[in-house]
């Protein structure tokens, strides 16, 4: 009963920020997020038919979709970083590049397990291989988040929802299959309950969030935006090293 | 792959940092529409809050000697709750200023279309270093006050010293066997 009431909840709130959506010309905005409820609408609808009617391909079904979203979340997470980071290009180059460390490290680590356990890749279920993709897109989001934070980018109401409510729901996701996993069965139903809650959630900010336009707050225009980045870094590097001795000399002293 | 505590860990540092971003999203807009076009990377804006002449008596033992010579346990009590407020207070600026430079350092380079990856890894690494440096003198005058500190500053320089000492003997002995080795051949 509880499942089928967050399940239509689900459903009701997709099609109202669809609708709001297309009111408020958000869709062109952000196409990739919008085309990634659509598909979640799309798939909650045929997984509901195929639950009535041919239940025994439910799993099949239900998995498809998953890792369909999965991979359009990964999406979101690139439209995120590149219209957050549109204005910023010294941003942009530093979250490109701490990306690309954290796929060779995630590969690396991935190899290394492989290597020390070459039945893992046949045994895992497609639980295990959802948190493991869910666990890498949350600590890109958190990377990409930390950057934002470091750099003082300025969001719009719109993008920070979408990234607030879709970086929550990774979270949770990761804990809850974690527990899901781990734990034994008589507690497995409540995990179950958390791990669709947990979508609901991620809409109900949504929802607040992106109800209409927002535009993006510009950032202050400084006449410092063509200085080489060579020559301000050096006198950054030039400052923290006179704080560290101006440290190190009054504690010394 | 991943334990429940590893979970839980990733799970709650995405938490905070959304937090962090969704209270401090606002404050940020709010901030562009009054902040004033102030210039950035101003040599001349000095670390220093505090006069040297304050700042080099902080951690200098002399007052404490002399306050410790006149044997009132009152007078003790209150110079160390004085001056372990006055040190809190300097770490405090300190940090604030550090945290200024890097500030308007990323203020700058967020734009900057020739950033250099490694360089900026550096300055961040560096600025993390001092900012764990502040939280540990932080710490420590909160509990050991601050003419202990300047002890333990001390007591780490000597440290680091017999350290590189050690590893340089170290060196030296593990060279000796090619040397003996490159004679022989």
């Amino acid at each position: 009963m509880l499942s089928q009431s967050i399940w239509w909840a689900c459903i009701t709130l997709e099609i109202l920020l669809l609708a709001r959506a297309v009111r408020g010309k958000l869709s062109f905005r952000y196409p990739v997020f919008y085309c990634y409820i659509f598909l979640v609408v799309f798939q909650d609808l045929i997984s509901f038919l195929v639950y009535q009617w041919k239940p025994k391909s439910y799993p099949y079904v239900y998995w498809t979709g998953e890792f369909l979203c999965v991979l359009i979340g990964c999406a979101i997470v690139f439209e995120v970083y590149h219209v957050g980071l549109v204005s910023y290009p010294g941003t942009a180059t530093m979250a490109r590049n701490i990306l690309v460390v954290l796929f060779i490290l995630a590969a690396a680590k991935g190899l290394k397990a492989a290597a020390h356990d070459p039945q893992w890749w046949l045994e895992a279920n497609a639980l295990e291989l959802d948190r493991a993709l869910r666990a890498m897109q949350a600590i890109c989001i958190a990377a990409l988040v930390a950057l934002f934070l470091f750099y003082s980018i300025p969001f719009g109401k719109n993008l920070r929802g979408i990234l607030l409510g879709y970086g929550f729901f990774i979270g949770l996701r990761v804990i809850t299959l974690t527990f899901f996993i781990a734990t034994s069965n008589a507690s497995r139903e409540f995990w179950g309950y958390t791990y669709s809650a947990s979508y609901l959630l991620a809409l109900g900010v949504w929802c607040v969030h992106l109800w209409c336009y927002k535009a993006s707050p510009a950032a202050r225009q400084t006449i410092h935006l063509e200085q080489d980045y060579q020559r301000v870094a050096a006198a950054t590097q030039r400052r923290l090293h006179d704080a560290r001795s101006y440290v190190a000399r009054a504690v010394g002293s | 792959m991943i334990g429940i505590p590893t979970a839980v860990l990733l799970g709650s540092a995405l938490f905070l940092l959304l937090l962090l971003l969704a209270t401090r999203g606002s404050a940020a807009a709010r901030e562009i529409s009054s902040r004033l076009d102030v210039p950035l990377l101003d040599d001349e804006a000095g670390l220093d809050p505090c006069p040297r002449e304050f700042v080099a008596r902080i951690f200098a033992p002399d007052d404490w000697e002399f306050v410790r010579g006149t044997k009132s346990r009152e007078l003790q009590k209150l110079f160390r709750r004085e001056r372990r407020l006055v040190a809190l207070v300097w770490v405090h600026q300190t940090s604030t200023a550090i945290r200024r430079i890097m500030r308007e350092h990323t203020e700058i380079t967020r734009r900057s279309h020739d950033l250099r990856f490694t360089t900026e890894t550096k300055l961040v690494l560096l600025y993390g270093e001092l900012m764990v440096i502040c939280g540990m003198l932080f710490l420590a005058i909160q509990s050991a006050g601050p003419q202990r500190v300047r002890g333990l500053a001390v007591y780490a320089d000597a440290l680091s010293q017999r350290l590189a000492q050690a590893q340089h003997d170290f060196k030296t002995v593990a060279a000796r066997p090619e040397l003996h080795g490159a004679g022989s051949a």
